[in-house]
Order: C-alpha cells, then structure tokens, then sequence
C-alpha cells in the first residue's frame, strides 16, 4: 500500500452486527495509530478511513453503516477488491499513562492506539462512550477485558456522557496526556478539560476530503489553513489555537459550510 | 541586493511565484497559509454561479510522474468565493486572483460580473477544464471563436480588473489562440490548464480508476510541454505570460521566465514539497539571479528567445 492506487482482495470480514464490520487486508505497510487510509469500492466512491488495528501483516478496518458507501461496504465478501491507499495524516503518539477515550465510531482508531500500547507494554488507561449498549464497538472484547464504559442511558457500563466521566477520572487519578477520537463536540469539550488540568491532547478530527494529499484544500481549518489530511487528523493544543470552526457543521463537497450540522455521510 | 519582485498587468508581487488554481485554493485561511510560505499571489479554486459537488472519488490520483485529476469543478459558487476573497482580504496583502469557469458565453459574462464584486486583483478565466467534458463538451479553449467570444464578454464585465485567459495545449495553436485572447482584449495568457485527459486503470479490477474514468495530467512529466508552450504564446503575443504546468522548483521556474513569463504557478509540487514549496522555489531563484549576477527578474525574462 502506499499513496497511489492499489487493490487489495478482502481476507476476511468479522460481523460484529449487521450494521457494523471488521474488514482485514493483508497489507504490511507500516500504518500509525490515528492515521488513516482511503478506500475505493470501484464504481462507487472513495472515502477516508482510520485504522482499527495492524498486526502480523493484517490490517483491519471496522466501518459502520451508515449512509450509501458504508451500507455498501458492508455487502464486502472474502475475495472481493478494493482499492486501499495511504497511510495519510499524522497519528497518535503512544504515551505512557495516557488516557485514551474513544466516542461513537471514534473507538476504531483508539482501539488500533490502545492495542499498540499494549503490545509495546505501555501502560495506558482506556475510556469507551456511545449512545447505548448496541453501539459500543468491539462491546465484547471490551466487556471481556473490564475496560471502563460509558452510556448516554445507561444500558451498559455506568450511566452518562464521556467529558464528565473524564472530569472525574482527572480529578482521581492522575495522566500524562488525554488522546481522543469521537464527535468534535466530545473533542472540543475534552480540549477544555484538558486546558483546566494543563494536560496535553492528542485529538482526532474529520473533515470533508477528496484528495487526502494536501492538494485539494478541502478539509483545511479556519483561522489556522491547517490540512487535517497532512498535518492532522491528529491535533495538539498548540495547533487547535488559531482554528475558528471548531463545532461548527464542516464544509460539505462543495467548499460551503452549511447551517447544519450534517451526520457522516460516508 | 538581488529581489524576486515583479509586476504584472499592474500587479505587484513580492515574488513571481502564484498558488495555481485548484490547488488549496478552496479557503481563505489556507490561501493565506499558502502566502506565509511564500508565495507572491494566489489562485481561488475555478467557480460558477451555482455550487457544484464535483465528481466522486477517486478524483485525485498521484502517480510515477506527476498525478492525474478529475475534481469535476467542484466549488460553493461564486457569491460563497466573494465572501472567501473577502475574508482573506482582511488577514493578507499578497494579490488574490479568482478563477471562473462556466457553461457559455453569456454565463461566463455573468460569473465574472459576480466575482468582480469582490474585487480580486486578477479575474482567471478557465476556458480549458479538461474534466467536465461529457457536461460540457469539449473545451471552449480549443476553438478560436469561442475563446474570443468569452474574453469580449469577459474584459467588458470585468471592470477595472485585469482579465487573464487560462489556456490550453489542446488547442490547434496556443500561440495563435494567445494573440486572439490580446487582440480581443486580455491582459494576461495562463498557460497551461492540465494535459489530456489521460487515464489509469487498476489492473486488479480492470478498471479505470478515477470515477470519471479520465482527468487532466498535471505534475513533473508536463513541465516540458508547458514551457513549450509559454515560449511559443511569448513569440506570438506582447501580454504577460502567467506559467504554470509541472514547475517544481527554480530551475523549473527560471526556464519559465527565460522563455517569457512575467509569474510561475506552482500546483502540484504542493504535493512532492510541501506547502514550503514556495519559498524553498524562492530561495533557487534567487541563486538563479546571482548565478547570473543580476539584480531582478525581469533581466533574465524572455532571455531564452535571444
């Protein structure tokens, strides 16, 4: 894999539900926790994805159904090909006693952040958040390993949003940094935090992209021009400083941004 | 003490060096990044009067030799770049060209009077998209009436603003097509758009890969037929030449302006460079002008042609 085009036959595809799927590729090029890849289903679409994880030459990519690429995505047998390029972007550090804390569909890329910490025996604490039990990723492997889960209702782990459980997570113990991947108001609401406590972020952020190259200038901030594509989608504090939209809804395929905010719609 | 500053059309720049359009072009934050890595000028990514999506992906590709696009023109429409040009104006000094496409003639008449509200330095007309062919059929840029026809409408709608006509190689003579733009009334020939269209196929699949199945060639492997280019357009027309095509670094640049250019556009080198692109280009210049122990560009502009 690198930034050209290349296909890749699916090896195998794990059903966590129907509505939500790890696809594995045989792909050994180096992939960095937070940094993604594009994926091209022929005669549809390419879209940005992160990384869940990369171990013995595998590569895993779990993606959620959600609008016309994704629900596609999900027909993807053992065998079929599609295109994979990357790695892009910058992605997570690996940092001893980091609190990682992923949201929604942001648990993929933290899972990949999470596991490579434990393979390379660094002690990190992990925090999972979604709507409900039904939309926890890897819900399993997660429960199975005692991982600290939240829920908006309740219906598995302990009941709330994740910026309070972090709160109170900060004000107990003690970490090094916070690195998040989940929605921009988990983000902009976990940056705060971590201003009060004067702790460092790493956090993951998404915009529109075409090109993921840096030549487009689709995806990049207000204020600052940074190119979530190349300079992101992992993001400090210091380079979130001059960016102006943050919780604003992003600029869509056009370049304008809307009145809405609008779900993924990959 | 040697200097890069030039002027075109009137325009002043602090370099020669331009953000071509379609390359971070789409914000005014970006444009702005783009001019504190330093560049002289910058290029809005190509409007119309209504917004446009664009073609889906894979819509860039990078390859061996340069990379190959189909974007499909998409932009927020002209008013949202009016806006754009606005905000940048309140953060940057450097000029801002805005680049307009559309469907015909009497369209081209009216995006321009919309783009002119907000007042760019330069109005960049894109008569030469090579990826919206099966909406728009072929380029009015290869025809000699039409290009014509749409600077005439263009130079009356643009006011007071330079008009720069954005050519392209497929055309029966770019030089020719450069002088009916100046006797119609131009101010400055871009040149050149991206080469083709070419095409890529996955092997895997069996198919092509951009969604568009093909797209214009731009980068590296098309610098030669742009300078070319330039100095056939420099042979056959007095207007300043805005040259763009697969420069990459001073040398590159240098070879532009010795076969005419008064500016050099740097696109796809974004890519293989970085955004530092710009001033790295700077710096070989201006180790071009020492090398020939001159003071500023314009002594070694055309020097080709002797």
């Amino acid at each position: 894999m690198n930034e050209q085009m290349q296909t890749f036959p699916v090896v195998e595809v794990v059903e966590h539900n129907p509505t939500l799927k790890t696809f594995y590729f045989k792909v050994k090029t180096p992939v960095k926790p937070g940094q993604f890849v594009l994926m091209w289903l022929p005669g549809l679409d390419e879209k940005p994805f992160s990384v869940s994880d990369q171990k013995r030459g595998r590569l895993e990519i779990t993606i959620k159904a959600i609008g016309p690429f994704t629900k596609k995505a999900m027909e993807l047998e053992p065998g079929d090909r599609v295109g994979l390029r990357g790695p892009f972007g910058r992605g997570f550090e690996v940092q001893d006693n980091a609190l990682i804390v992923g949201a929604g569909c942001g648990v993929a890329p933290v899972r990949f952040l999470h596991e490579t910490a434990k393979r390379m025996e660094v002690n990190t604490t992990l925090l999972i958040g979604a709507r409900n039990s039904a939309e926890v990723l890897f819900k399993d492997q997660y429960v199975d390993e005692g991982a600290t889960i939240v829920t908006d209702d309740g219906s598995l782990g302990g009941k709330g949003l994740v910026p309070d459980r972090v709160r109170e997570m900060l004000a107990s113990g003690s970490y090094s940094t916070i690195c998040a991947s989940g929605p921009e108001v988990v983000l902009v609401a976990l940056r705060n935090i971590a201003k009060e406590h004067n702790l460092p972020v790493q956090l993951s952020f998404e915009r529109y992209m075409k090109c993921a190259i840096g030549i487009c200038g689709q995806c990049c901030l207000d204020g600052s021009g940074i190119r979530v594509c190349v300079e992101g989608p992992v993001l400090t504090h210091e380079e979130l400083e001059q960016v102006t939209e943050l919780g604003l809804p992003h600029r869509d395929a056009t370049g304008q941004r809307p009145e809405k905010p609008g779900i993924c719609q990959a | 003490m040697p200097h890069l500053k030039v002027q075109m059309a009137g325009i002043s720049m602090d370099s020669p060096l331009v953000l071509a359009s379609g390359v971070l072009g789409v914000t005014a934050s970006s444009m702005r990044r783009v001019v504190d890595h330093g560049a002289g000028a910058v290029t809005t990514k190509s409007c119309s009067i209504h917004p446009r999506k664009g073609h889906p992906g894979p819509c860039i590709i990078p390859y061996e030799h340069g990379m190959i696009n189909a974007v499909g023109l998409s932009n927020p429409g002209v008013d949202a770049v009016v806006n754009e040009i606005r905000t940048y104006r309140d953060e940057c000094q450097a000029p801002i060209f805005a680049s307009v496409f559309a469907g015909s003639v009497e369209e081209f008449g009216k995006v321009t009077r919309r783009i002119a509200a907000g007042n760019p330095d330069l109005i960049e007309v894109n008569v030469s998209c090579p990826n919206v062919q099966s909406e728009f059929g072929a380029p009015f840029g290869a025809s000699f009436e039409d290009t014509a026809a749409i600077t005439r409408i263009v130079k009356k709608n643009a006011g007071k603003i330079p008009v720069a006509m954005k050519l392209t190689v497929h055309c029966p003579s770019i030089g020719k097509m450069a002088k009916v733009c100046e006797d119609n009334g131009a101010d400055v020939i871009t040149a050149i758009n991206t080469v083709g269209p070419g095409m890529l196929i996955d092997v895997g699949v069996k198919r092509p890969i951009l969604s568009n199945k093909m797209g214009g060639v731009s980068g590296a492997g098309i610098f030669p037929v742009a300078l070319k280019a330039v100095w056939e357009i420099h042979r056959n027309c007095n207007l300043p030449i805005l040259a763009t095509g697969g420069v990459s670094n001073g040398n590159e640049a240098a070879q532009m302006i010795l076969a005419g250019a008064h500016a050099v556009a740097i696109g796809s080198a974004v890519y293989n460079r970085g955004v530092e692109v710009f001033q790295r280009v700077n710096e070989e210049l201006l180790e071009v002008l020492e090398l020939h122990e001159m003071e500023r560009l314009d002594d070694l502009r055309g020097g080709a042609h002797e």
